[in-house]
């Protein structure tokens, strides 16, 4: 059946509804304890131990008065579950894209939906602590809690795991390397060969003058291990290095480590090793057998 | 109508009406309701097996307001069921709590009518929501004057104000006898004169002392099967029959032709299957949905059939009056109280407060064996209702 008409005709209208509600005694004393103590108040259903946050005058499980069990609340709690909101629409609290969370706060047993901040969209989940941060200035609303406030003590970074390598993520670490640098790693390896401490007997090698340790430049590889490729948490089980080049003091050191090989049994990843200088010349090469970081618990 | 079996009204709890209930949200302010009903039953919501839920549909603009006022209904766990029948819905909320329970599906039914008409903007969703351009077969708002025009053209304009004002104090007596009433101002006859001048007018010769208010309130009720019944109340109210009539328009679709009113042909069929041929002698009370004094006084005529100018007789007579022969909503009516999802429930429940001898002070002083409630509602909708102190015979 053909339903297209082109020639129907609409009529227009539009309703403009403001509305208010009255959030009555109860309601009004948990917004008044937000707006005058910075207090989050609950009640507690002594028939059913469950505490409501925002408070209700019932419980609607065994229908006991709750009005006179007030409880206070932590300012902390847990996300127990979230969305992003997106689009925009003049009544929203905040301009869009915003976090909206279900917060259960430490002590409450219904958790209820506020703001959440702190944390970038892309990381999200539930699970995270939270604490409520108070609006400096007072609505005499639920926003007189401006948002809940991701603890920053619980963020655990860490580095690619496993399934996220992929063959060819690569990166590089770069470091110019100074006398100093040259002295202190003679202290902690305890190796003064006058190759790298004695300037006239080095002029007498074949270099000339002095040159660093073969192990410091080397040493480079580790900040890219262990804090970039694979990152944070990744356990190095074997380094082989050739060394194909002297390192001059002054000379600028990068060590590159690329993904080359994923060891699917074992989840182990091979990673391919350079070093190079300044001039683009090649110091040393190898490779390295690493287990990236697992996902924390 | 056949029915599978019996069904009484148990229970009857109302919140006080007023203009602004600031005290209690939503689901507080029904649980005031629900909790007086359940007393009165005797019985706790662990007896009760389905809750019907009824206001105007977003009138204090909450989507399915029924999942939020669980809080206070009580309907967790339980089976629900949503009504929105406009002006009507307190009535159909009875009417289908009363099938719920006579069909055998469950043996105690709580209905509950709500309405925080504060909280909205109900003259902005019903007024508004019509096209006066464009007839859209549909009428709404409850502020007409055109039943005052008509009153006035047939029993002159001096008799048919006095008629209006006598009825409107004799409702405000008697909303002085019922503490949960809304508008209570102590009215006195020889006030009549000054408040038809000086009342602020409306429409037409509707003013504002004709008028209903708009009101906070809830009204919840128990139903319950004949056997179950007859175990928790001595006198329950029990349900004799009631109808449902509607019409699409408001007035004649041909123009000032005589048009059969809602009201008058739901009291003939219910008078007709019920063996009711003298009304005001067979009922003994009826609590009529009365948004206005001059509806009022014209709905008396249908709703009793009387003919000429009976009604205006049964007003100037005060026979509608509490102790009168025929008295007409010992409550107070719509003119004192309206939370309008729970008006014309109000209407069945303050009947069978009257059938079971709980209306307290506005009790009437005389044995109510038979009552009559109504509810109406746009465009033309009238649920009439028939409640009797004997145990309906089963046809
Ligand atoms: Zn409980």
């Amino acid at each position: 059946m053909d339903t297209t008409y082109a020639d129907s005709f609409i009529v227009e209208g539009k309703l403009s509804l403001p509305y208010q509600y009255f959030a009555g005694r109860t309601g009004s004393k948990f917004i008044i304890s937000l707006r005058d103590s910075k207090k989050i108040l609950g009640v507690r259903c002594n028939t059913c131990n469950k505490v409501f946050v925002p408070p209700r005058s019932t419980c609607e499980r065994c229908f006991a008065d709750l009005t006179q069990s007030w409880v206070e609340l932590k300012d902390t709690g847990v996300v127990t579950g979230f969305t992003v909101i997106r689009y925009e629409e003049p009544h929203q609290p905040v301009k869009p894209p915003y976090i909206l969370g279900m917060i259960l706060l430490d002590g409450a047993d219904t958790p209820f939906p506020h703001i959440v901040k702190g944390v970038p969209i892309s990381q999200m989940k539930t699970g995270l602590r939270v604490k409520a941060v108070f609006a400096k200035k007072t609505t005499s609303t639920i926003r007189d809690i401006d948002h809940f406030l991701v603890d920053e003590s619980q963020k655990i970074e860490i580095g690619y795991t496993y399934d996220e390598l992929e063959i060819g993520m690569a990166a590089t670490f770069t470091k110019t390397i100074t006398e100093t640098d040259v002295y202190l790693f003679a202290g902690i390896s305890g190796d003064f060969n006058p190759m790298h401490l004695n300037e006239e007997f080095a002029k007498k090698t074949p270099f000339g003058t002095r040159i660093a340790h073969g192990a410091l430049p080397q040493c480079l590889i580790a900040p890219v291990l262990g804090m970039k490729m694979p990152g944070l948490g990744t356990v190095a089980l074997e380094i082989t290095t050739r060394f194909r080049a002297p390192t001059y003091f002054g000379d600028t050191i990068t060590a590159r480590a690329e993904v080359v090989e994923k060891i699917e049994a074992k989840r182990w990843v091979r990673m391919a090793l350079t070093w190079t200088n300044q001039h683009g010349k090649l110091v040393a090469e190898g490779a390295a057998l690493v287990i990236p970081p697992t996902p924390l618990s | 109508m056949r029915k599978n079996r019996n069904v009484g009204i148990v229970g009857v709890g109302q919140s006080v009406f007023s203009s602004h209930r600031e005290e209690v949200n939503q689901p507080e302010m029904i649980h005031e309701a629900v909790v007086e009903a359940l007393q009165m039953a005797g019985i706790t919501m662990a007896d009760v097996d389905c809750v019907v839920h009824g206001n105007m549909e977003l009138f204090e603009m909450v989507h399915q307001p029924d999942l939020w006022h669980t809080i206070g209904t009580g309907a967790w766990g339980k089976e629900t069921l949503r009504i929105t029948t406009g002006g009507t819905t307190g009535a159909t909320l009875v009417a289908a709590a009363d099938h719920l329970v006579a069909s055998g599906l469950h043996d105690i039914v709580l209905a509950i009518g709500f309405e925080k008409l504060q909280e909205g903007h109900t003259t902005g969703g019903i007024t508004n929501m019509a096209d006066p351009l464009w007839g859209r077969q549909l009428q709404t708002g409850a502020l007409t004057g055109m039943t005052a025009a008509a009153i006035i053209d047939e029993f002159g304009a001096e008799r048919a104000r006095k008629a209006a004002m006598t009825y409107r104090i004799l409702m405000d007596k008697h909303a002085m006898k019922n503490e949960k009433a809304h508008r209570r101002l102590g009215l006195e006859f020889d006030q009549a004169d000054e408040l038809a001048v000086n009342s602020p007018a409306l429409v037409g010769e509707l003013r504002m002392i004709h008028m209903c208010s708009q009101s906070d309130g809830a009204c919840a009720m128990i139903f319950a099967s004949e056997e179950t019944a007859k175990q928790l109340c001595p006198q329950p109210a029990w349900i004799r029959d009631h109808i449902t009539v509607h019409r699409e328009e408001m007035f004649c679709i041909f123009g000032n032709a005589p048009v059969l009113s809602t009201h008058r042909y739901a009291a003939q069929k219910l008078f007709a299957r019920n063996g009711i041929t003298d009304p005001l002698s067979q009922i003994d009370v009826f609590e009529m949905y009365d948004p206005s004094s001059w509806w009022g006084i014209d709905w008396l005529r249908e709703f009793l059939m009387l003919e000429g100018d009976a009604h205006i007789r049964m007003v100037e007579n005060h026979d509608i009056a509490i102790e009168g022969k025929f008295p007409v909503n010992p409550s107070g009516g719509v003119i004192a109280s309206n939370p309008i999802g729970a008006t014309a429930m109000v209407r069945v429940a303050e009947a069978a407060l009257q059938i079971m001898g709980k209306a307290g002070q506005h009790q009437v002083p005389k044995p109510v064996n038979q009552a009559m409630a109504s509810g109406f509602g746009g465009t033309m909708w009238t649920v009439l209702f028939l409640l009797t102190r004997d145990i309906p015979a089963m046809g």
